[in-house]
């Protein structure tokens, strides 16, 4: 072979190549006209630190799971900043008698393969999740729950085993609805992995999930027809989830313009660096959660109210929210009735002071002796997860706190699912921690401080307060049950059977090139909520 | 002994290692603090449903049961189904698998291709300075600690000179053959990172053996017949020096992945490295035993290949 056989050789493996290469690459997708005059061309990118992991709402549990999935599958109603409930799917919604409730739907959503979304599908998400116990929070909301049942096309009644004033609610704002004639086919909902394999996704959310990269990001494209926004059309053409490890790469991303947005909510210490940053927004979201800690009274020092007392004088609740959360958090007055809980909020129930000294005659007062070096002879296991940084800093302060006091507390960080094991066997003597979301007072103080109660960690069994939280949820006049509420907080603060510490203000950031956001309480809404993400524009330069 | 016999005790004593680390993983994962249905369920599950979960995923099963039941299901090659996904395990590893594939082959074809150079270069030029300044870049290299070395291109590369993206395999809205330039530049940063802690073991032993070479008669005879330098450092001493060098890459393979498991990490690079972090957050044993599996296999066969090439090279082995 000459030398010019062997460059056209060359050459022609090397065109060869580029064709194959050519061919194996993802080729770009049709792109489709849209009708309506405000949508734009724009992709919207977001960051988020962990991969999706279900795609079937009623089970998958992470943030990213909920945050791609609720652009897909609507929520009956949605929530404002004071904890209340709004509209959403449903346009009316309340209670036909004690054990009956209902909600009134939308008649113009349609699900993305052209089928109408009805109170069939409602009725049918509700029995489904009751019937097949998923993972998820819908179903734990579900314990006074019997059937639904489509009356109409609009219109759904569910039956309750015993009167629940707060369940229509509750399932309202934690459940998704989901398409009948797609899961219906597939079985259990508790194992439908809703992974799209078939023939891909149908929702009916503000965007459809249209490709998955694994480990690397999610892209949903805009639908045409989406009634929850004014214009009928959600602007971006696109949203991109992208996967980052941590949030400070997720805030490099954001400085480098990788992405637009990010999902979740900046630390404390991140907060103040990127409000004067350049080309950064920050935006402060209503959070709806607090942090505490509870005392196991199943140890028997702890089940004296004096030494819960004198634990809980014996923390600088100041000193924590200004020093770790650097001011972004509220005192909630040490009461589960949170202040951004407006209509249940009881100012007349106040802070646990600093006084280290209180602490100490309330120790005597129990029965305990200091010895020579000032410490009385008890010792208390804190245990927090090391995957929580917040927590992780405010523990060091309650120890030395108590150390002041004369209370000798063992700090006892762990691993995640080492906490939560723990947690689950009650295997400590203080819990630190805290809840994203404590929406409604009935159901949380049913959960935390009635016998059995799924997140009861003090394990508290007061029949006066079990009382109370039981006429709370069979009392359907708000006034009431607004008064019933703020006596059991009474009690839960006099007794110290949980000590909250304070409600953390959250902050998420977006790139200053993006604007029109609708801002909704909690990290889960936050602003990538699915009318927000349909409501949000580029600036115009 | 036969070649056949040899080759035949070679994979028994790889098999052997597969059915070892097989059961390693399963025991020390049920080991593990914490249970799949708590690390899944959100705060409000009740007992009962709690039951109903970990009766889903089988572990309530005895042990032993749960293990023959494993060990059957991986001879008719189910790996069974992912705890949190619901979907076959084969599926969640062959949906990152390649781009692991391709972080570690090219970062090990780099590390050879840069490190026995540079151990040539070394022992050449032996106790100069050119040979202190290579050993102080190996040792540097054997020191790093991936997450480190990762921070710090990515702070650098990325948000700095913005040469380099931050995260991610590709950018998602590029398509033919810009998509490959978008694959290439998010591979660097890792690729860099994966490279700079394996070099330094590839530079030191083969500037160590090229020494010992260089030392041997067969070199003093080449020089006194005459044959250039060139020629005797090329081919008569590295083409010797090179079979320690080479062992390496089996040796280290292990090594490799257990740093791409860092690197895809802190890069968000959507390999098995990263899954196998995520899966162990959520406790997914069906996951972390498939991604452990697949890992100790290609391991063992790596090494099996070079006892099995060794042999057939060096008949000297076969009797050993």
């Amino acid at each position: 072979m000459n030398r010019h056989s062997r460059i056209a050789a060359i050459g022609g493996a090397a065109a060869l190549a580029a064709l194959v290469l050519s061919a194996c690459a993802p080729q770009a997708p049709e792109t489709s006209s849209t009708s309506s005059p405000d949508a734009g061309d724009d992709t919207l990118t977001i960051a988020t630190t962990t991969d999706v992991v279900n795609y079937n709402p009623l089970v998958g549990n992470s943030r990213s799971d909920y945050w791609v999935t609720n652009l897909m599958y609507p929520h009956l109603l949605s929530i404002g900043p004071d904890g209340s409930k709004e509209a959403e799917l449903a346009v009316d919604w309340g209670y036909v008698d004690d054990t009956t409730g209902f909600y009134e739907i939308r008649d113009d959503m349609t699900w993305s393969d052209g089928e109408p979304l009805t109170a069939e599908d409602v009725a049918y998400t509700m029995n489904a999740v009751k019937k097949d116990a998923p993972a998820g929070t819908y179903y734990g909301q579900m314990a006074n729950f019997e059937s639904a049942e489509a009356v109409s096309d609009t219109r759904v009644e569910i039956t309750l085993t015993q009167p629940d004033s707060s369940i229509v609610d509750e399932i309202g704002f934690w459940g998704n609805v989901v398409p009948q004639h797609v899961f219906e086919p597939a079985g259990s909902v508790a194992e439908f992995a809703n992974d799209g394999s078939e023939d891909g996704w149908v929702s009916a959310g503000p965007f459809e999930l249209t490709k998955v990269q694994v480990g690397q990001s999610y892209t949903l494209d805009r639908v045409e027809d989406y009634p929850l926004v004014e214009s009928g059309t959600p602007i971006p053409a696109s949203i991109v989830y992208r996967v980052f490890p941590d949030v400070n790469t997720e805030i490099l991303a954001l400085q480098s313009g990788e992405v637009d947005a990010i999902a979740n909510s900046l630390p404390p210490s991140q907060v103040e660096q990127l409000k004067s940053a350049e080309g950064i927004e920050v935006v402060e979201v209503t959070g709806l959660g607090y942090a505490h800690m509870t005392y196991n009274m199943q140890n028997p020092d702890l089940a004296k109210l004096e030494v819960r007392q004198a634990l809980a004088h014996a923390a600088d609740y100041e000193a924590i929210r200004n020093v770790v959360l650097q001011g972004q958090a509220v005192s909630t007055g040490s009461s589960p009735l949170m202040p951004v809980l407006s209509k249940y909020y009881d100012d007349s129930i106040t802070e646990y002071e600093y006084d280290p000294e209180l602490s100490r005659e309330l120790m005597e007062e129990a029965g305990y002796t200091a010895s020579a070096d000032g410490m009385f002879p008890v010792s208390f296991r804190l245990i927090y997860s090391l995957q929580d940084p917040v927590t992780s800093q405010w523990a060091q302060l309650v120890k030395d706190g108590a150390a002041e006091a004369g209370i000798p507390i063992e700090l006892q960080g762990m691993e995640r699912n080492t906490y939560l094991a723990r947690t689950n066997e009650g295997d400590y003597d203080i819990y630190a921690g805290n809840f994203a979301i404590m929406d409604d007072p009935a159901t949380n103080f049913s959960l935390s401080y009635l016998p059995g109660g799924a997140i009861n960690y003090t394990y508290v069994d007061d029949p006066a307060l079990n009382d109370l939280i039981a006429q709370a949820s069979a009392t359907f006049d708000e006034d009431e049950k607004i008064e019933i509420m703020r006596e059991a907080a009474k009690i839960v603060h006099d007794q110290v059977y949980d000590n909250v510490m304070y409600t953390q203000n959250l902050y998420v950031a977006h790139s200053s090139d993006w604007d029109g956001f609708i801002s909704k309480p909690s990290e889960l809404l936050s602003i990538v909520n699915p009318v927000s993400l349909a409501s949000a524009h580029k600036v115009s330069e | 002994m036969s070649i056949a016999l040899f080759i035949l005790r070679r994979v028994g004593r790889g098999l052997l290692t597969i059915l070892f680390a097989v059961t390693v993983t399963f025991l020390l994962l049920r080991l593990l603090p914490g249970d799949p249905a708590l690390a899944v369920a959100s705060p409000n599950m009740t007992d009962e449903a709690r039951a109903a979960l970990l009766t889903q995923y089988g572990l309530d099963q005895p042990l032993f049961v749960q293990y023959f039941l494993y060990l059957g299901e991986l001879l008719r090659g189910n790996l069974g189904r992912s705890f949190t996904q619901s979907i076959p395990v084969i599926d969640v590893l062959m949906q990152r698998l390649p781009w692991t594939i391709l972080l570690t082959v090219t970062s090990l074809v780099l590390t050879v291709v840069i490190g026995i150079p540079l151990g040539v270069l070394a022992a050449s030029h032996k106790n100069r300075f050119l040979d202190r300044l290579v050993q102080v870049f190996g040792v540097t290299g054997q020191s790093l600690f991936v997450p480190s070395v990762g921070i710090v291109l990515l702070f650098v590369f990325g948000l700095n000179l913005r040469w380099f993206p931050i995260g991610g395999a590709y950018d998602d809205a590029v398509y033919g053959m810009e998509w490959y330039g978008s694959v290439l530049s998010h591979l660097v940063l890792p690729v860099i990172s994966l490279t700079l802690i394996q070099l330094g073991s590839y530079v030191l032993t083969m500037r160590a053996t090229l020494i010992e070479a260089l030392g041997e008669d067969y070199i003093t005879l080449a020089k006194a017949k005459g044959v250039p330098p060139r020629t005797v450092l090329w081919k008569h001493a590295v083409r010797n020096a090179m079979l320690p060098a080479i062992t390496l890459i089996g040796l280290q393979l292990g090594f490799v992945v257990g740093g791409a498991v860092l690197t895809e990490t802190v890069f968000a690079y959507p390999g098995i490295g990263r899954g196998i972090y995520e899966a162990v957050t959520q406790l997914d044993f069906a996951v972390l035993q498939g991604a452990f599996l697949l890992l100790a296999v290609t391991v063992v066969v790596a090494n099996m290949l070079t006892d099995i090439a060794y042999g057939l090279l060096d008949p000297r082995v076969r009797t050993s």
